[in-house]
């Protein structure tokens, strides 16, 4: 669709001018754009490249791309190999094979990234532990090497930047900002005018906010949201730690532990790198970050091994210390921490003993329950402790109507989810293959792209999905920061999370080219069994920790639940 | 509004009334035309696909299906257009589109809307019919009927002719079939859309449609006027183009469906298909040929296809 220029005056009638592309209202001079995008993060860049790798959606849009911040630090941006940014992503096979089909996957650094074959996930009170891995996810008779990709989003933005650099016809604007977005007020018209930092006004045919949890767009489009900020805080950054020894398996197995204050969650990103996240209460966010890093390090490696009871007390510690203006020293945290293991009877020689981990030199003989845990912290990499707040946010709908149509929101701005799944960025680019879909299928029927008619799949297809999987990581969240003991014990046996981590897991494991609607059911009791299968090592487990009797009790409840499984399946 | 400014014995005015009555709705995508909306997608995939399939019969080659351009540097009518649903949809294609309509309200509303969108060149009517062919697609809007567009430019003027969910609302349907038909040029497409005369169309566009779910303004169909896939068929059986004698030339133009197996037409004369409101995807789907079910599909909803034979 070509840019032509109208005269106000005239209505009804059509001139071309041709060489300016600009238009001549009363009042403003607006340039026409079929597809203004709104935000160059992952969402937004994905959406450009899907659109630039079709030769028939280029041949008849004009798309632009807005962003605020300077892209060229994205796209320039070139790190030493050790060295990792701590923003980081689980890629799922699903959205890596839309990458791919699009032709931007081969622009990630692939070195850069790390299959997870694994992911244990347990209980911080009674250690009840489930195991996804990667071969549940493969569909019969073939073997999926991995479940997902653990990458850095500034990896996988500047592959979408780098993919964008061969698609010319694409316009990005970075280092501009949208100031305003008004609606036109020519009759039958009443497209959105996108006013930006430098001057220039963008018309709208279709405006997609791909502008995060704080989308102009939303406002514009008048859509609603609902939701609320967790009172809680994500810690992330860059540890090192010691290679596996070659009688463990490789650094591909992600680890979660539900503490009740949050999930602390363990990213490989090599084989001697990894990112955490680990979400907890403000003010132990605020102390711990204000910590001398090795401190942090101590604390993580900690809060993958100590009872519940005994990081409580840690907590309090670093809390008061940091109260009192006299912040735990690397010594204090490490006597603290030891002391504390004494106290359990921790076997020294035991994976969680964290002082005969940190003493033991590379290689060796690994203890045995070493895999259960992950790998040993030495430390953490410069400047990479930051720190987010954490909310859920769901707009009241994906497309804008009345005074806000031609709007459609993607990725944050429709949703914001707690990071306990991994799933805030892949919901967003499984949003944007389905826009992509829908913008093909009305560019091939000569529809116009702004139209409701043009959008609605996409909200059909996404809404409910998305939904689901949010309810379901909101659940979890709330539902393991309990500490009562029937919720507990309910949660340990798999039979109140059984739902929710039917669908998290469905969304982490489906593998694109299976069907997206495939029944979570199958996977549910899929999820019982392989939860059975880890009981022996729970029971290793619970016998390390000295106690666990929790965990015990949950071993009868679990054969019973095998049962029901094995029922459902014959 | 005044339908007496053109000549014709297919307008029906209470109808006219009604589709002037409803105007300012057009563009309303969730109101009274929100189904038409939703319909409208999968007509365009049947002119477009069906376009394609008679253009790889024609040349041999393999046109590509996923082409933008699919109409370009085609004439196109669009008779009883409306709001402007499908003229700009193949105006998009490439189309050189020309769209009438018996109510003038329609034509200005349509008008309205197109000039809005600065990817439609709009040409104020009325329209002119040019040899020279144009590069670009454009799109024209006109208060008349094809009754008046025959009597002033003559016949096989478009290469395509559309008329989509008109025909239920017509006097006369034989004049106004052949009126369209007789526009058509030689070796062109007439693409129709309307609602067959089954039980099952009754209870589910008038009944339901109009009367239980208030989707649309009762009174909006008439039972009566609903057309079926065989009468559609034998009529084009029936129909010769030009008719003998009739241009003059002397020269018999050959039945436009010359036989039918099993009740269906020969795949490059003609083809008719359902088109089936799924509720839960919320759009309308083709039924897929030969699919189980494909007759009962066209219960209700349906597209015909039919090709002018070449002389
Ligand atoms: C701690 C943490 C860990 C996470 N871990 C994971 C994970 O493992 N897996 C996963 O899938 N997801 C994860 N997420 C979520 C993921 O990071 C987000 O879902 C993702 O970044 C959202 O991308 P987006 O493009 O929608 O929005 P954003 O990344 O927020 O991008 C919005 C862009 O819009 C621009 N913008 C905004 N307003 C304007 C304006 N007025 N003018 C111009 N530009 C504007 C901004 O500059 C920004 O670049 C995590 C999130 C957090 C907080
Ligand atoms: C149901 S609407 C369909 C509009 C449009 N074709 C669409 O499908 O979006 C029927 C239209 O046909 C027009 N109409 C009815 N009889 C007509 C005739 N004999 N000649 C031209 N237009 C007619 C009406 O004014 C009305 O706009």
């Amino acid at each position: 669709m070509s840019l032509l220029t109208r005269s106000r005056l005239a209505a009804s009638v059509c001139k071309r001018s041709g060489s300016t592309g600009l238009r001549a209202l009363s009042t403003v001079v607006h340039e026409d754009s079929d597809v203004v995008i709104v935000g160059g993060g992952p969402a937004g860049l994905a959406l450009a490249s899907a659109l630039g790798s079709s030769p028939v959606v280029q041949d008849s849009l004009k798309i632009t791309l807005v962003e605020a911040s300077d892209l060229s630090k994205v796209r320039d941006w070139s790190v030493a190999s050790d060295s990792f940014s701590n923003r980081v992503s689980s890629i799922t096979n699903t959205s890596r094979q839309f990458l791919a089909a699009i032709g931007a996957w081969p622009y990630v650094d692939e070195r850069r990234t790390m299959p997870i074959e694994e992911m244990q996930v347990w209980d911080g009170i009674s250690d009840a532990r489930i195991t996804f891995s990667a071969t549940e996810a493969a569909p019969a008779g073939t073997t999926a090497p991995e479940m997902a990709r653990l990458t850095e989003n500034l990896n996988l933005q500047r592959a979408l930047l780098r993919y964008l650099d061969t698609t010319p016809s694409i316009k990005l604007l970075d280092k501009v900002k949208v100031n305003s977005i008004e609606k036109e007020q020519e009759e039958g018209g009443g497209w959105p005018l996108v006013h930006l930092s430098d001057g220039r006004v963008l018309r709208a045919r279709l405006l997609v906010g791909a502008d995060g949890f704080n989308s102009p767009v939303r406002s514009y489009a008048g859509i609603q949201s609902y939701g609320w900020a967790y009172d809680t805080q994500a810690i992330v950054a860059t540890l090192n730690h010691r290679p596996r020894t070659h009688f463990e398996p490789p650094n591909t197995v992600a680890y979660q532990r539900f503490l009740p204050t949050g999930p602390i969650a363990f990213l490989p990103l090599s084989e001697t790198v990894s990112s955490i996240v680990w979400s907890t209460k403000p003010p132990i966010a605020k102390a711990l970050t204000a910590s001398d890093p090795a401190v942090l390090a101590t604390m993580i490696n900690a809060a993958f091994r100590l009872p519940e009871v005994s990081i409580r007390y840690l907590h309090s510690q670093i809390l008061e210390a940091h109260a009192a203006g006299t912040p735990l020293t690397p010594q204090q945290i490490l006597e603290e921490t030891s002391w504390r293991e004494r106290s359990h009877s921790i076997n020294q020689y035991s994976a969680y003993s964290l002082s005969a981990l940190g003493k033991t030199a590379p290689g060796g003989i690994p203890p045995e329950d070493s895999d259960a845990l992950p790998p040993f912290i030495t430390s953490i990499q410069p400047d990479t402790i930051a720190s987010f707040p954490l909310r859920f946010n769901h707009a009241d709908t994906y497309i804008g109507g009345g005074d806000g149509a031609r709007t459609i929101l993607v990725g944050d701005a429709a949703h914001t989810v707690h990071p306990l799944a991994g799933q805030g960025l892949n919901m967003g680019l499984a949003d944007v293959e389905s826009l992509f879909r829908c913008i093909q299928n009305a560019v091939a029927n000569g529809t116009d792209v702004g139209s409701h008619t043009a959008l609605m799949p996409y909200a059909r297809e996404r809404y409910f999905e998305n939904h689901k999987i949010m309810s379901a990581v909101d659940k979890l969240h709330k539902l393991y920061s309990t500490t009562a003991s029937p919720v507990v014990w309910a949660r340990s046996v798999g039979v109140e999370v059984l739902n929710e981590l039917d669908t998290i897991k469905a969304a982490i494991m489906m593998s694109a080219g299976s069907s997206r609607r495939s029944s979570t059911q199958e996977v549910g009791w899929s999820v019982a069994a392989s939860g059975i299968e880890t009981l022996a090592r729970n029971i290793n487990t619970a016998k390390a920790l000295g106690g666990g009797v929790l965990g015990l009790a949950g071993a009868g409840a679990q054969s019973l639940l095998k049962q029901f499984a094995n029922m459902g399946r014959s | 509004m005044s339908t007496s400014s053109f000549r014709s014995s297919t307008v029906n005015p209470d109808e006219i009334a009604l589709f002037s009555k409803l105007s300012s709705q057009w563009w309303d995508e969730q109101g009274e035309c929100k189904m038409l909306h939703r319909m409208n997608p999968v007509r365009v995939q049947f002119i477009r696909e069906k376009m394609l399939e008679m253009q790889r019969e024609d040349t041999d080659t393999d046109a590509q299906l996923d082409h933008p351009k699919a109409l370009a540097g085609l004439k196109i009518l669009d008779v009883g257009c409306g709001g402007g649903l499908l003229c700009e949809s193949l105006t998009r294609l490439g189309g050189l589109t020309l769209g009438i309509d018996a109510s003038a309200s329609n034509v200005a509303i349509a008008s309205l809307h197109a000039a809005a969108d600065p990817g439609l060149r709009l040409i104020p009517g009325p329209f002119v019919p040019t040899t020279t062919p144009a590069r670009t697609s454009n799109l024209t809007y006109e208060h008349t009927s094809a009754e008046e567009l025959l009597a002033r430019g003559g016949p096989a003027q478009f290469d395509v002719v559309c008329s989509m969910e008109v025909l239920e609302h017509v006097d006369n349907p034989r004049t106004f079939l052949s009126t369209c038909a007789q526009l058509v040029k030689p070796g062109g497409h007439l693409f129709l859309s309307t609602i067959s005369r089954t039980p099952l169309a009754y209870a589910l566009t008038i009944l339901a449609a109009e009367h239980v779910l208030r989707l649309v303004t009762p009174g909006t169909h008439t039972y009566a006027k609903y057309v079926r896939p065989d009468e559609l068929l034998g009529f084009f059986q029936g129909f010769c183009c030009p008719s003998p004698g009739v241009l003059g030339d002397g020269g018999a133009g050959r039945p436009w469906i010359s036989r039918l197996y099993n009740g269906a037409p020969a795949r490059t004369e003609a083809e008719t298909r359902g088109i089936v409101y799924v509720p839960w995807t919320g759009a309308w789907a083709l039924v897929p040929r030969g699919s189980p079910g494909a007759r009962w599909g066209e219960g209700c909803n349906y597209l015909l296809w039919v090709r002018r034979p070449l002389e």
